[in-house]
């Protein structure tokens, strides 16, 4: 895939070397000259630009007409969000991914400005120090498709109504599928007869609608 | 008013290019986007149609049913429909 990087700082620099491992065609774009040449040497195969990714010429120049991902990734919320509207709107991207820097901004990375998936890290970070502190509650970790679905996670405590049962007998709605059971650090892949036990950490992919049944469901 | 230089049939359009397209508006729709308003617009010539969406508006003065329209800017193909967002346009008489 060819992929354009905004912003040229670690996180930037680090998808950067990834993706060229995994044999994607990179450009890696960043305003400061100094960023670049301090750094190139390191990525080797990454493919180095001097610009403002918040201009049109720029992107035009980098090749965004044919790029298949773009992901602005700088520190600053404002040109990511006019990174990605550019991506989108002059020049039709497909997958448009943004980084989201203060998580008060998050209201505004979706497909109003372009934005296919948004990460925002204090947001993941939260989720992730629930996970660590709450056994037996429905903890959200990771929203996808625009906000429509989300990736949601519940540690099941001993009072859980799902103990004992197997999935297929759960009655989860259609909305909603486990994705993976993780038990003592084995994932095992969810089948129909797979029977969940007390501490199974319980991965689930579920939609607005269909959440408060899950929940219901799993952690009574 | 002479035809652009640019002006491509709706039909023979490429996806991802800058392009010129005319026609009649055969669709107007308020369409939610992430729960902001936008204005789908349906615009259809002799080939074809393609939809032009505007984001951040229920209405655009002058755009009208059966209105004729010229757009400009970079579609893609949303299933097999092409979509502009927020292209320029101008009204024709």
């Amino acid at each position: 895939m060819k992929v354009i990087i905004a912003g040229a700082g670690s996180v930037g620099r680090y998808m950067a070397g990834q993706l060229v491992l995994g044999g994607h065609e990179v450009t890696l774009l960043d305003q400061d000259p100094n960023v670049l040449s301090r750094h190139a040497a390191l990525a080797a195969g990454v493919n180095w630009a001097q610009g403002d990714g918040c201009e049109i010429d720029t992107l035009a120049r980098i090749g965004a007409a044919d790029a298949d991902v773009v992901a602005a990734v700088t520190g600053d919320d404002e040109d990511n969000l006019v990174i990605s509207l550019l991506a989108k709107q002059e020049f039709g991207v497909p997958r448009v991914v943004a980084r989201v820097n203060n998580p008060n901004n998050e209201w505004m990375f979706t497909d109003m400005w372009g934005v296919d998936v948004s990460v925002s890290t204090p947001h993941l970070l939260t989720g992730l120090v629930e996970e660590a502190v709450s056994v037996g509650s429905f903890v959200r970790l990771l929203t996808l498709a625009q906000g429509k679905a989300r990736l949601a996670e519940v540690t099941l405590a001993d009072n859980s109504p799902a103990l004992g049962q197997e999935i297929s007998r759960l009655g989860l709605p259609r909305e909603s599928t486990i994705v993976a059971v993780l038990r003592t650090s084995q994932v095992v892949v969810p089948r129909g007869d797979t029977v969940l036990h007390a501490g199974d950490e319980v991965m689930v992919l579920v939609t607005g609608e269909s959440e408060p049944d899950v929940r219901r469901i799993l952690v009574g | 008013m002479t035809a652009h230089p640019d002006l491509v049939e709706i039909a023979s359009a490429i996806p991802r290019r800058r392009i010129v397209i005319e026609g009649q508006v055969v669709r107007m729709r308020a369409r939610p986007t992430s729960g902001q308003p936008s204005l789908a617009v349906t615009i259809s010539d002799a080939t074809g149609s393609a939809t032009a969406v505007w984001t951040g508006r229920r209405a655009i003065g002058g755009v009208t049913l059966g209105r004729r329209l010229r757009v400009e800017g970079v579609a893609t193909l949303v299933g097999s429909q092409l979509e502009f967002t927020n292209p320029s346009y101008t009204l024709l008489p």
